[in-house]
């Protein structure tokens, strides 16, 4: 019930946010709303994409009453590799005009696998180490966020690799993966997915009551290091494939990519609802947080409000989300 | 649930009272997409493009900051572009990030300048840009000349602090430099950190180059920030005397190159230009000419600045309020 109430509150934050943007709105020439927009809507989903993505594996970890900082880092890295597989192991495949084939048969599947690979495995030793060596995920996360961003830059050479707009498969690949419906399906389709895991599955129900209370979970049995583990991969995971979509939305593999997107998504869980000692929360939660945020920074810039005011605003917003959220549920 | 109503019922309010100021008689739209304002050069080009505008009553410019984020400065686009102002000026933060957004802009028939850093594809109206292999090659016939003054010949050690690795400032002043300082194999660049264009960071690479590099000639600071970042290690250490420091970027401005070389911190600066003058120059006459058709590419020539012409450069390239 409780739990309830508090998606209820944040579904009422979002829908004064709606509210307002659409009433602040500017006009277009035609008299519409410039918010209403069918082309301004998606832009607002294609952006809160890549944070979304990580927010959701970002939600899990916080359950557990954990933090994940190296999120950041893991997309840099992930995005860098993307890029250097596809521009530099396979400079001359060839290119087919012929998309799904390109992508099944191709290049571009193996450089998206090991990509992704390399940013889960580098969660799954965040966890190893969390659940092993019993070090705080703070600081565990901490070291392979400044970690993974050294090693992200000694790849490149700290260099922009950059993915251009020839006839290669790099360049096949970037087309594709920008897409608007690529990008927000992709962000459908993990939060679809990472709603069932939560809500429907043991693996859900295990994560929630480490976070609830961790003593109580290992005396009842419950399989924490493992879970543990489990979680960061998921978010190595998540954050992995943010990178890719960053490539090809960036048209590079960028080793500065990602910084502090680990805040960006940590607001995004803590206004949906999920407090950072874990335990209760939602992925609904997490999704309205993410466009909370989203709807905002669209609405600010549409308004051309000045960008240190509209960071003043978000510093306000985030408060009262939580305030509010917490209030209520001390009842 | 009514504490959240209460909340978003607050914030109508408040917004609500800033969107009623900004309606009234039609007015020509001005976007600047700005990459990143925490950048002196690029706080001295908003400054610029506020002075030059405000002086049109018809003309409403908006400025965005990217802060130095590829995505952001992408949305923020997105967004002005949605806005369908009546001209889109766009100071890319990354070549190929920026490309394909400021596409869309043209697509969406509205005019783009593309303001000092290149993109991968002519996706512009116009271009308005200075050369950085002049500036480099200038800063280095400058460094030829000091150490063939002080040693009789072209002999000495240089220290370069670079700038963003993969920006085109970075590889073409660094480039223009090379380019002259190759031909005389006695000059040697004997350290050339990154710095990524911050003082700070200047400051900390230089004293480690400091501690393992006994004798310095020149300091080539790809701008002037990690020039003057480089000067503060080594007057630290007391080296100071031991080398000159030579910058690029010329700002106006008590916190700008061209002050430090009036206070001898510099031994000379090159102007890199702000383009905006020209960016707005062109932006006018595309907003009231109808038939004007402006030239896809403008180049702005640098000046050099030492202490001879330094305090009559300060006025001429400091913004007044």
């Amino acid at each position: 019930m409780l739990d309830l109430l508090r998606r209820a509150q944040s579904l009422a934050a979002l829908s004064g946010i709606l509210v307002l943007a659409i009433l602040i709105s500017p006009v277009a020439s035609d008299g519409s709303r410039i918010f209403l927009q069918p082309g301004n809507l998606t832009d607002i989903l294609r952006q809160i994409s890549l944070i979304g993505i990580i927010a959701l594996a970002m939600t899990f970890v916080i359950l557990t009453g954990g933090i994940d900082l190296s999120v950041g880092s893991l997309l840099a890295i992930s995005t860098t590799l993307t890029a250097m597989a596809l521009t530099r192991a396979w400079p001359h495949a060839s290119y087919t005009s012929h998309i799904l084939r390109a992508i099944l048969a191709s290049h571009i599947l193996r450089a998206i696998l090991a990509a992704v690979a390399v940013s889960t495995l580098a969660g799954a030793v965040n966890g190893a180490v969390i659940s092993a060596l019993r070090i705080q995920p703070f600081i565990v996360t901490l070291a392979s966020m400044i970690g993974v961003r050294g090693l992200a830059k000694w790849l490149s050479s700290n260099e922009n690799i950059d993915i251009g707009f020839g006839r290669d498969v790099a360049a096949e690949f970037a087309a594709v993966f920008r897409q608007k419906a690529i990008v927000i399906g992709s962000y459908a389709c993990a939060a679809a997915l990472f709603w069932i895991l939560l809500a429907r599955t043991v693996f859900g129900r295990h994560v929630r009551a480490i976070g609830d209370n961790e003593k109580a979970a290992e005396y009842a049995g419950l399989p924490i290091r493992g879970t543990k583990i489990w979680v960061y991969s998921l978010s190595g995971l998540l954050s992995g494939f943010a990178g890719v979509l960053y490539a090809a939305e960036n048209h590079q593999g960028n080793p500065n990519a990602g910084v502090a997107y680990e805040l960006d998504a940590i607001a995004a869980v803590v206004i949906g609802g999920t407090p950072l000692t874990g335990g209760k929360g939602s992925i609904s939660g997490t999704i309205v947080g993410t466009l909370i945020m989203g709807v905002l920074t669209n609405m600010l810039r549409l308004k051309n409000v000045d960008s240190n005011v509209e960071m003043m605003i978000k510093a306000v917003i985030i408060v009262l989300a939580v305030a509010v959220q917490g209030r209520d549920s001390d009842k | 649930m009514t504490r959240g109503i209460l909340m978003a019922a607050g914030m109508v309010a408040a917004l609500l009272a800033t969107s009623c100021a900004s309606a009234g008689k039609k007015q020509l739209a001005v976007a600047f997409s700005q990459a990143n304002n925490a950048e002196p050069y690029r706080a001295a080009q908003n400054a610029l493009m506020a002075k030059l505008f405000s002086q049109d009553a018809d003309v409403k410019l908006a400025i965005s900051d990217a802060q130095q984020d590829n995505s952001k400065q992408v949305a923020q686009v997105e967004t002005f572009i949605r806005q369908k102002p009546d001209l889109l000026i766009v100071a890319p933060n990354e070549r190929a990030a920026l490309t394909a957004v400021m596409g869309q802009a043209m697509e969406a028939h509205i005019p783009v300048i593309c303001l000092e850093r290149d993109i991968l594809q002519p996706n512009y109206t116009s271009y308005v840009h200075s050369d950085n292999v002049a500036i480099g090659r200038q800063a280095g016939k400058f460094i030829v000349d000091h150490l063939t003054k002080k040693y009789g010949k072209p002999r000495g050690q240089i220290v370069a602090m670079r700038g963003l690795l993969g920006v085109e400032g970075e590889i073409n002043r660094d480039r223009g430099a090379k380019e002259i300082l190759d031909q005389y194999p006695e000059i040697k660049i004997i350290a050339d950190p990154v710095a990524d264009w911050i003082q700070a960071k200047a400051k900390d690479r230089m004293t480690e180059v400091l501690r393992s590099q006994p004798k310095i000639d020149v300091v080539y600071g790809h701008n002037d920030p990690m020039a003057i970042g480089a000067y503060l290690a080594a007057k630290e250490l007391n080296r100071e005397k031991e080398m000159i420091f030579v910058g690029v970027d010329g700002l106006g401005g008590p916190a700008g190159g061209i002050k430090k070389v009036m206070d001898g911190i510099l031994a000379a600066t090159f102007v890199y230009p702000l383009c905006v003058d020209k960016a707005v120059e062109i932006g006018n006459r595309i907003l009231h000419e109808p038939g004007f058709k402006p030239d896809k590419d403008y180049t702005i020539d640098s000046i050099m600045v030492t202490p001879e012409n330094a305090a009559k450069m300060y006025e001429k390239f400091t913004v007044g309020n």
